[in-house]
């Protein structure tokens, strides 16, 4: 039987072990006039012998799907021909796929000899006993495993702790994802870090002023040395950076304010939306826009007025960067805004101040705190965004604060220095990985800042 | 004394009005910069992308000649030769009569390209599907190649495409228009074929489906998982240091660069455990990991807003935690959840970076079959057309990006009207 | 708890594995930028025609594909390499101490390599010493020692080019353009100084004193002249002057159309389909056309190759037919597809040896 059929099949066990599990705490009370007598709700006994059936049935499926392969290969390889057999590992991995193949009746590549027909064949009837011992032993087990828990149910049980306490674990492990998660992304980087680190000294890549990755790919090549020195990477991530924050900011704010203490609800009920879809376009549209229209636009216009403007200015990717950011600085200020007590704008206005004043002097002192921790998250976002630097930024280290040159950002350098090759041994593709924890070390660091001090505001005026 | 600042009041109160006016244009001004950005953008990809819809093809009587597709007349005992034939005599063969001034054979091979290569398939498939056709004359459309599209779009200047093409060229194509031999036809080879290095033969139906995979992939991971944590965290767990370290990790994860993420994919998915290479499985898993703190903190804030009385009542009448969460917190957070997975499902829909990092970008014609097929997505397509030198792809680079934002806003309004119709304010 | 957690991580690594252990059904190509848009091409078309899937196309650069292709034999490891320089015997090397003794080579045909700036400046007239001198490291100054080089516009180079910026945008190391474009403009280029030329073709002792004369330090001394003369004709200067723009030779066109007092370094079939935005130097006299780069006349031309995995044959579906398709004159013939997209074919007679060697699978001899 294939997995699903299988699956499928423990479907319909589970309803029956439900069915039954609660039929016999049931019986074993009298009926549903005893039911008081029952420690728990019948259906958690049902509940009970149905998770008594599936867990270990699944455990069980899981392994034996995850070794059933390798032990069938085993068993198809030792058939070979002693030849065959005595093949360097690699190639008995190319003889297995075109096995596989066979059996699975794909296209083959030319005309099978008559061993891999046979060895096909045996690979086709070893799946089959496997499948269908693999059918006998699930089903067995959830038999059994459902039969004990069956027996077990008497009226003093406590089966919904039992059946809670199963589902608390299984909460609990979700939760554990995400710490999971970050413990993956700081060993991969750190490792990988950690290697590159054993080439390139580390102050080099801290303090270094050059970048330049060409390193030799073969032992015969000439001309690459090499420089690996993140400050023009920095520089450049920072400038971008900073153009962005210098449109998203004030728009964003200013938006924020018209909108919480000046429009009226139609304006906000059209404004607000229309917006927000603003941070809703992914960001390779942002970057298709900002290669294909925005740094053309820039360049003609700087020309015009005989400005010297490189094609991929860090202009026109920090524009259409604070372009993307707009909204997130104006949901965050709004939030903030909002959460300022009505009591001190009347307080205000109450003291003849117009409303301007009021906004200038009471409200954004006091939501001036809030408002920093969501600039800050907003230049951690700047500092990660990949896609519209890939696309519009330059790929040139330069160190430069002049946005009209072209300077290029950590994140372009990751790209470029992982797509394509995947070979984990040159200085090349480790730099990469020393970026990302840079990046991931920044970023952690401005977010935790940031969320310290939104959560800190937050409780001032709960 | 009180007069004394009557008269300041009075003296300053002008400006101070100014002031007030010149504020209020700020802001303003600010929401109106906002909205011309997002229609600025809408309508320059709007319209350089529509007219990718839209596939010029050419009018041409095509004889299915018996000496060309079976000359031995053997396709009863040999299905092959119909799948083997040479069909780029056939769709050639009228080009040259309707020009026969065209003699040279450089001259006629830039005559045989006024035709796309996917041409010839047409036929074929034509054929294939009816070997009656065989001895007959038919008018078919065929698929024009893409420097016609380009022409006849207007794309470029008729100066610019005699420079490039050359005037012959040119002058073939405007022979045609007049002969009324050229029409525009709906381009359902855009939405069903996979990638092609040819334009005119490029579709977005690969992409679609690798996204639809990958998608599949993360909300079947995301979304249990993602709510589990939630119920977790916001009705069991106890206060203390570890739920507050989940806690905090889980709002930094929400602001992670989502390369960095593509790195972890990198690392422990493929080089660790050897999964293969520009798989949707691979894109899936990883951006599970990036989606799962959006929907845990949405699950939460859903969970939040249900009243402690619905909790206090359940409790009241002799339920346990679990049953409480379970039969009365769970159904009424359900749909704040449920609008919170689709957002974060329509940001993984867009996401480009983490997938660059795992090998998505390869060039891949076939429609994947399957999680583990390699293939790529809609925004990575749009990633590598829009690097692609041939002019045809800007504008279907713009069609599939509207596509793409199509499929956003879609999922949007959809989490929007499931918040306005299930959400209920206490 | 970390026992337990080590257990975990293995059986997911299991899982893992014996689903990535599914048998591979479709060709598996990686390698040049260059080759790219021909392999591309003609997957596509193997696709459509055949019964075997299509091939999946990475483009990585020679030199990383071929380290993707040299790594070993296996499902996991790619079928194919394109390459726009012949393998070198370290690859070779690499390849057999993997277990990769048979490698089939198939030539495509040729390429030439463009020194290309925008339409709407003017064509630049270069000499291969002129691009020696704009471009290397090193370069040898008014008293014949080399010194860093010193030159920032086209003016100082030589007074018949324009007054601009030395700009350039390059392919990095990776790349088989790189290697090739170092090879034939800057070792020609380099070949014009009487000095060097000596070095090249001195031997044991005779390098010394030359050395000396170039002002090159003791410590890079190799018994082989041409050794160390192609250290200096190699290296490529990194202050600024050359940039390095990746492997994705259509990024470098749009940024000439957007830059244009800069010049670009790529294949000529890229030139060809961009002719209406982008224009090649003359070399040497010659421009960069179809003919004359067939002939032979342009200077910095070279040939396109791919590898086989000989031992992948017949185990990963499609090879054959995949070279069948590739060899056949439909498509890298003189009127063939591939012609279209900007290849420069090879004489009919070498085609044919070539096509004879995919059909009979014979793998190349050690370098």
């Amino acid at each position: 039987m294939q997995i699903p059929m299988l699956l499928i099949v423990l479907l319909g066990f589970l309803a029956l072990a439900y069915h039954l599990g609660r039929a016999r705490a049931l019986d074993a009370v009298g009926g549903g006039s005893g039911m008081r007598k029952l420690h728990s709700l019948p259906s958690y006994y049902g509940l009970y012998v149905a998770l008594w059936v599936l867990l270990p049935a699944l455990t069980i499926l899981f392994l034996w799907s995850v070794l059933q392969d390798v032990y069938i290969v085993d068993m198809v390889v030792a058939q070979l021909p002693q030849a065959m057999q005595d093949l360097p590992e690699a190639q008995l991995g190319l003889i297995v796929n075109d096995i596989r193949n066979l059996a699975s009746g794909n296209i083959v590549s030319g005309e099978p000899s008559a061993d891999i027909r046979a060895a096909a064949d045996h690979l086709l009837e070893l799946q089959g006993i496997a499948n269908m011992a693999k059918t006998v032993v699930v089903l067995a087990f959830a038999i059994i495993a459902g039969t004990f828990a069956w027996r077990a149910i008497n009226p003093s049980m406590r089966a919904r702790n039992r059946v809670e306490w199963i589902v608390k674990g299984l909460l609990i492990l979700s939760s554990m994802v995400a710490i999971m998660t970050t413990i993956g992304i700081v060993l991969s980087v750190v490792f990988e870090s950690i290697r590159f680190f054993s080439k390139i000294p580390f102050t080099d890549f801290i303090f270094g002023l050059a970048w330049s990755p060409q390193t030799a790919l073969r032992a015969d090549q000439v001309g690459a040395s090499g420089a690996f020195g993140a400050i023009p990477l920095l520089v450049g991530t920072l400038l971008i950076s900073f153009i962005a924050m210098l449109v998203a900011v004030p728009i964003g704010l200013m938006a924020a304010i018209y909108l919480s203490e000046y429009a009226g609800p139609k304006l906000r009920g059209f404004a607000k939306p229309v917006l927000e879809i603003l941070a809703g376009i992914p960001t390779v549209v942002y970057g298709f826009f900002a290669a294909l229209t925005v740094a053309p636009m820039i360049r003609t216009l700087g020309e015009s007025v005989g400005l010297e403007v490189a094609s991929e200015s860090a202009l026109a990717a920090g524009l259409v960067m604070g372009i993307m950011i707009i909204p997130f600085v104006s949901s965050l200020s709004d939030d903030v805004i909002n959460a300022v007590p009505q009591s001190l704008r009347d307080a205000s206005y109450g003291l003849g101040a117009t409303r301007s004043e009021t906004i200038r002097q009471v409200i954004l002192p006091a939501a001036l705190p809030g408002i920093m921790g969501g600039v800050l998250l907003a230049v951690s976002r700047a500092i990660g965004e990949t896609m519209i630097v890939v696309m519009a930024a330059g790929l040139s280290a330069n160190l430069t604060v002049n946005p009209l040159e072209a300077v290029t950002t950590v994140t372009v350098q990751i790209v470029t220095l992982l797509v394509g090759d995947q070979e984990f041994d040159s200085a090349k593709t480790l730099a990469a990985f020393a970026l990302g924890l840079m990046l991931f070390v920044v970023t952690l660091g401005l977010n935790i800042i940031a969320l310290h001090i939104v959560r800190k505001y937050r409780e001032q005026y709960d | 004394m009180a007069k004394e600042t009557f008269s300041k009041v009075e003296a300053s109160l002008k400006s101070r009005y100014r002031r007030e006016r010149r504020f209020q244009v700020f802001g303003l001004g600010a929401i109106f910069l906002g909205l011309l950005f997002v229609s600025l953008l809408f309508l320059n990809i709007i319209s350089n992308g529509y007219g990718a819809f839209l596939q010029t093809h050419i009018v041409l009587d095509v004889h299915f000649a018996p000496e060309i597709i079976d000359p031995q007349d053997k396709a009863d005992v040999n299905p092959q030769i119909l799948a083997q034939a040479d069909y780029r005599q056939l769709v050639r063969q009228p080009l040259r009569e309707m020009f026969p001034e065209v003699t040279g054979r450089r001259d006629k091979r830039k005559l045989y390209r006024l035709l796309s290569s996917g041409a010839s398939f047409q036929v074929r498939e034509m054929v294939l599907s009816d070997p009656g056709l065989i001895g007959q004359s038919r008018r078919v459309s065929l698929i024009a190649d893409d420097d016609v599209d380009v022409i006849v779009k207007g794309h470029v200047t008729r100066e610019d495409a005699i420079q490039r093409f050359g005037e012959a060229y040119v002058g073939w194509i405007e022979n045609l228009v007049e002969a009324g031999r050229l029409e525009k036809r709906f381009n359902w080879g855009f939405f069903l074929n996979g990638d092609s290095r040819e334009p005119e033969l490029a579709g977005i139906g690969g992409a679609v489906t690798g996204s639809f995979y990958t998608l599949l992939v993360t909300l079947l991971l995301s979304f249990p998982i993602g709510v589990a944590a939630a119920i977790y965290l916001e009705e069991f767990a106890p206060q203390n240091r570890w739920t507050d370290i989940i806690e905090v990790n889980i709002n930094n994860l929400a602001a992670v660069p989502s390369i960095v993420f593509g790195l972890l994919g990198l690392a422990m998915f493929i080089n660790l455990f050897g999964l293969p290479r520009s798989a949707p499985l691979v894109g899936g898993l990883v951006l599970t990991l990036m989606t799962l703190p959006t929907i845990i903190i949405a699950s939460r804030a859903a969970l939040k807003s249900v009243p402690p009385s619905i909790r206090e009542a359940a409790l009241g009448v002799g339920a346990s935690k679990m049953q409480m969460v379970f039969h009365h917190v769970l159904p009424l957070a359900l749909p704040g959840m449920l609008t919170g997975t689709i957002i974060g499902m329509a940001q993984a829909l867009g996401e480009t970076a983490p997938l660059l990092m795992i090998g998505m970008v390869a060039f891949i014609v076939d429609i994947p079959g399957g999680p583990l097929d390699p293939s790529s997505v809609l925004p990575v397509q749009v990633y590598l057309w829009a690097d692609s030198p041939e002019r045809a792809f800007v504008e279907r680079t713009s069609a599939a990006i509207m596509v793409l934002l199509a499929f956003l806003i879609a999922m949007n309004t959809l989490a929007i009207i499931l918040r306005r119709r299930f959400e209920r304010r206490w | 708890m970390f026992r337990k957690a080590l257990t975990a991580a293995f059986s997911v690594a299991l899982m893992v594995t014996s689903a990535s252990a599914a048998a591979r059904d479709y060709v598996s190509i990686v390698g040049s930028s260059t080759v790219y848009p021909f392999a591309t091409v003609v997957a596509e078309q193997f696709g459509k025609i055949s019964r075997f899937k299509t091939p999946k196309v990475e483009s990585t650069g020679s030199g990383g594909g071929l380290k993707l292709f040299c790594a070993g034999i296996g499902i996991e490891h790619p079928d194919i390499a394109n390459a726009s320089r012949r393998i070198k015997r370290s690859e070779q090397d690499k390849c057999a101490k993997n277990g990769i003794n048979e490698i089939i080579e198939i030539k495509v045909g040729y390429d030439g390599i463009v020194l290309a700036n925008a339409r709407t400046t003017e064509r630049f007239e270069l000499t291969r010493k002129d691009i020696f001198l704009a471009l290397a490291k090193q370069v040898p100054g008014k008293d014949g020692k080399l010194i860093d080089n010193p030159y920032k516009t086209w003016r100082e180079v030589n007074a018949d080019l324009p007054n601009t910026k030395i700009e350039v945008l390059g392919p990095p190391p990776t790349s088989g353009t790189r290697d090739a474009f170092v090879e034939l403009a800057m070792e020609g280029g380099a070949k014009k100084f009487a000095d060097l030329k000596a070095l090249r073709q001195a031997k044991g002792r005779a390098v010394k004193p030359l050395m000396a004369k170039l002002g090159i330090p003791a410590s890079a001394f190799n018994k082989k002249g041409k050794k160390v003369f192609k250290a200096v004709a190699h290296a490529i200067r990194e202050d600024g002057a050359y940039i390095e723009a990746g492997e994705n030779d259509n990024l470098i066109i749009q940024k000439l159309m957007a830059n244009p007092k800069a010049i670009g370094i790529f294949g000529y079939s890229f030139l060809d389909q961009n002719a209406d935005k982008v224009q090649g130097a003359i070399v040497d006299g010659e421009r960069p056309t179809f003919e004359n780069i067939a002939d032979g006349a342009y200077p910095v031309s070279r040939a396109l190759f791919f590898y086989v995995k000989k031992a992948h044959v017949g185990k990963v579906p499609g090879i054959k037919a995949y070279l069948t398709e590739f060899t056949a004159d439909k498509a890298w013939g003189d009127e063939g597809y591939l012609t279209d997209k900007g290849l420069i074919p090879m004489p009919a007679a070498e085609r044919a040896q070539f096509a004879d060697d995919a059909r009979s699978l014979q793998p190349m001899d050690t370098l």
